[in-house]
């Protein structure tokens, strides 16, 4: 069992879900209560990361962010180290590749609360932050919830793209999904199977609790 | 408020990033090393009190990964060609220093219709009387021990016969892993993997292929720009009478030895 | 700042509207609302008037306009003035009413009054909801109540506010008969102690008779005419207005001459000549629509022959006879004008003992004081 690659990947987990909260909180709510003529474009970019193959997003983000781009040329200037096969590169690959993890369930949470109860709010006296916190968050946090547990979840499993932005860093970017793959090459089928069936159950369990959760989101509003 | 307690525990966890890169220098190496290396790693920690991470693939990937900023401070690659390159273009402190001579070895698995036949003219029989079902071996286009296994195999006058038999890993280690466990009939590997415990405990039989089947492999290690003291010191160790001992345990053919 | 009705700086001008806009919604409406009087907007559906309550609310922004509030301008786009609608001291009901689900009726309440201190908040909302007779039920959430008693949450979320002009969408369409007619009366009663305007927008006539001091008739967004609802309903302004009030006795004639000495105006309609209420704007000769309410034609009894019966006397056939509850409603065919029918009114027994039935001869009188003259623009309503 690798620890250090289990922790890594926690952390990771913990990071991207930490920065996809408010910013998939901001663009569920302004694609889900603001009509806007390029809604259906800007949600197909959002879903990219679901259809396209890991190995496809992974060329684009080292493409993007790799040394010989200007984002990772500034980055190593700045802070001294590379953003490619770096912790913080996977933090960002991550927060790229969970958007439609995070964002889909909220839009839909954020859709659910009709006009009119938005409308109520303000002309109750809320200031569209109070309305925020007071009712629309109230409503629709099970969605909210169930796009952190997903991204969660799917942080902890992404293979293909950690493994192209990061490399097998360990204690940097060698996560566990990585780690379990090490392991096989290593002929350590014991350690690959355990880690193998601790992530199996966890998956299960975060599969359990969306769908519990999904189901609240209707009867919330009834 | 929930908010600002969120945005510590954020910055905790990406503190936690940095603070590792005080960590230990990070060692590149051929998966061929994957046994070896632990080893030597181990005698280098119990010797100076200090660690290496290490870190295995194909030496065609690190040499790509290298040039895109990828932050080892050592690579020991499978083949010198890729160290030569990275020197000329500046992303290493000097050329390197040849560390090791590999060698190809056929690996047999247990039930296998192959005969550990090294010269590989068993093999050109099971691909004469359909015996033969797949050959793994690592992918030539980045990994030495697959070119190797390219050159042995034309010289053997069986390359492009062959070719639909061939699975392909990604690195050498993952050939091996292929050979034994993913259902092919053998592997053209690194002798330094098949000489691995695990492997003659799966029940496998090796045979070397001749030397001169193949370009030597000769394996360079260089110290990669901006290395630090321990990665000068692990560079070093490397190159010292204890590592080569280990090397030399694992089949590898030491430079100035025949 | 919210502005609010009877503070010191602010004279009681009550509320100004005037928007203007062609597209999404076609808006042009004008009107005013003095405080404590209840207005009704009226029209049918998608003529408007729930935009013009939300370009108030300032849930809507019109292409053009202007809304004031006892001197304080809540939107003017000429100034480039447009306070959000968390700032000005509105309160509505919504269609839906649209209640915090989540929260109880307490709290639905209180959610409208954070203006006060956190330690009054909970007693100022049980007083409201006791002044729409909800208590007892303050802790249910709205899914635990009943149609007429969330609306009443919801009325009473809307006064919460303290609001300078109280805004009321269709809120009683959603109700049945019964709690609709109780919940007339109580908006009746709680009238007495508003002191806001309040602006209530319905497709219901009978519904704006009953509870408005003044209504406004919109069709498209365009304000026809403002004015005491039996005078809208009595006295249209046009014939456009008197369709949408739902008046059937819609007719052209032209003058003929103005009779200030006997306080009439005769109308030569179809060869007949008919006495009608003065209309001086409209010259002898001049082509000109005139209606009359069902109810001021009034049927000549066989069994009671009465003075009235010389007043504009219109002999008919009947072709359509309904009975509907406690009376009857009839239409008629003038006597040799058979595109010509007029529609009146008469209680079950008079039609019965009138024996009024489809192919019976009748003879009507139209009350001349009833006959309001409009211009003859008989162009469709759409």
């Amino acid at each position: 069992m690798d620890w250090q690659a289990l922790w890594l990947s926690l952390r990771l987990g913990l990071v991207t879900v930490a920065l996809l909260l408010p910013l998939g909180v901001w663009a569920a709510r302004r694609l889900a209560h603001h009509r806007m003529r390029a809604k259906g474009l800007i949600e197909a970019l959002i879903a990219l990361p679901l259809v396209l193959p890991p190995t496809v997003v992974g060329y684009y983000l080292l493409v993007a962010f790799g040394n010989a781009s200007p984002l990772g040329g500034l980055w190593q200037a700045v802070f001294g180290h590379p953003l490619a096969f770096t912790f913080d590169g996977l933090v960002v690959a991550s927060v790229i590749i969970n958007l439609p993890f995070a964002i889909q369930p909220m839009v839909r949470a954020f859709e659910a609360i009709p006009a009119e109860v938005r409308e109520a709010a303000a002309c109750c006296g809320m200031t569209p932050w109070q309305a925020l916190w007071r009712v629309e968050l109230p409503l629709a946090w099970p969605g909210v919830l169930t796009a952190m547990v997903l991204s969660f979840a799917h942080t902890i499993g992404e293979f293909g793209v950690m493994l192209m932005v990061g490399g097998n860093v360990p204690g940097e970017t060698a996560t566990v999904s990585i780690a379990i793959y090490d392991r096989v090459q290593a002929f350590d089928s014991a350690a690959a199977g355990r880690m193998s069936a601790l992530l199996l159950a966890f998956s299960l369990a975060t599969m359990a609790l969306t769908y519990g959760f999904s189901r609240r989101i209707g009867r919330r509003l009834a | 408020m929930p908010a600002r307690l969120a945005g510590a525990v954020l910055a905790a966890l990406l503190a936690a990033a940095p603070a590792a890169a005080a960590q230990a220098p990070v060692v590149a190496a051929a998966a061929d090393l994957r046994f070896a290396l632990p080893e030597v790693a181990a005698a280098f920690a119990l010797d100076t009190g200090e660690r290496v991470r290490l870190s295995f693939g194909s030496s065609g990937n690190f040499a790509r990964q290298i040039r895109q900023g990828a932050p080892y401070e050592v690579f020991l690659s499978a083949d010198e060609g890729y160290v030569l390159a990275l020197a000329a273009d500046g992303f290493t402190r000097d050329r390197g220093t040849l560390y090791a001579i590999g060698r190809l070895a056929l690996v047999v698995p247990e039930g296998s219709p192959l005969a550990v036949d090294g010269s590989l003219g068993d093999l050109a029989a099971a691909l004469d009387d359909g015996r033969l079902g797949r050959l793994a071996i690592a992918n030539p286009a980045h990994a030495p021990y697959g070119r190797a296994a390219e050159e042995a195999l034309r010289h053997a006058g069986l390359w492009p016969r062959i070719r639909p038999h061939l699975v392909l890993g990604e690195n050498v280690a993952q050939a091996a892993q292929f050979a034994l466990e993913g259902g092919a009939a053998g592997g053209l590997v690194a002798y330094s993997l098949a000489l691995a415990p695990q492997v003659a405990a799966a029940g496998a039989r090796i045979a070397l292929v001749p030397a001169a089947y193949h370009a030597p492999l000769r394996q360079r290690i260089v110290l990669v720009a901006g290395a630090g003291a321990v990665a000068e010191r692990f560079y070093a160790f490397v190159r010292g009478p204890a590592a080569r001992r280990t090397l030399r345990a694992y089949g590898f053919t030491l430079p100035g030895e025949s | 700042m919210a502005s609010r009705a009877g503070s010191a700086a602010a004279s009681p001008e009550g509320l100004g509207v005037a928007l203007a806009q062609a597209r999404p919604i076609p808006l042009e409406a004008d009107f005013a609302a003095a405080p404590g009087e209840v207005l009704a907007l009226v029209g049918p559906s998608g003529s408007g008037k729930s935009s013009v309550l939300r370009c108030i609310a300032g849930l809507a922004r019109p292409t053009r306009g202007r809304v004031h509030i006892d001197g304080t301008a809540w939107l003017d786009t000429e100034a480039g003035i447009d306070i959000p609608p968390h700032r000005r001291a509105v309160g509505m009901v919504f269609q839906s009413y649209a209640l915090f689900p989540h929260l109880s009726a307490l709290a639905n309440v209180a959610a409208a009054l954070s203006h006060l201190a956190a330690a009054t908040r909970r007693s100022r909302a049980a007083e409201l909801l006791a002044l729409v007779h909800l208590e007892g039920l303050e802790e249910r959430r709205p899914a635990a109540l009943s149609g007429g008693q969330q609306q009443r949450v919801a009325v009473a979320r809307a006064l919460a506010r303290d609001p300078a002009v109280l805004l009321l969408d269709e809120p009683f369409s959603a109700v049945d008969k019964a709690t609709r007619q109780r919940l007339y009366r109580e908006l009746a009663a709680m009238r007495q102690r508003l002191a806001m305007p309040v602006v209530l927008v319905t497709h219901d006539l009978d519904e704006a008779l009953m509870l408005a001091d003044r209504l406004c008739l919109l069709h498209h967004g365009r304000t026809l005419q403002t004015g005491r609802p039996i005078e809208v309903i009595n006295h249209p302004a046009s014939v456009q207005a008197a369709r949408l009030v739902g008046q059937q006795n819609l007719f052209a004639a032209t003058v003929v001459e103005h009779r200030p000495d006997r306080g009439l105006t005769l109308l030569d309609w179809h060869d007949r000549v008919i006495e009608a209420a003065p209309a001086p704007a409209f010259a002898p000769g001049a082509r000109v629509a005139w209606m009359i309410p069902p109810a001021k034609v009034v049927l000549h009894r066989r069994d009671r022959p009465s003075r009235g019966e010389a007043e504009n006397p219109v002999p008919g056939t009947v072709i359509r006879h309904l009975v509907l509850g406690d009376s009857t409603l009839t239409t008629m065919a003038v006597c040799g004008a058979d595109d010509l029918a007029l529609t009146f009114t008469v209680p079950v027994h008079v039609a019965e003992r009138n024996r009024l039935a489809v192919g019976a001869g009748v003879t009507v009188s139209l009350l001349a004081a009833a006959i309001h003259v409009m211009p003859a623009d008989f162009r469709g309503l759409d």
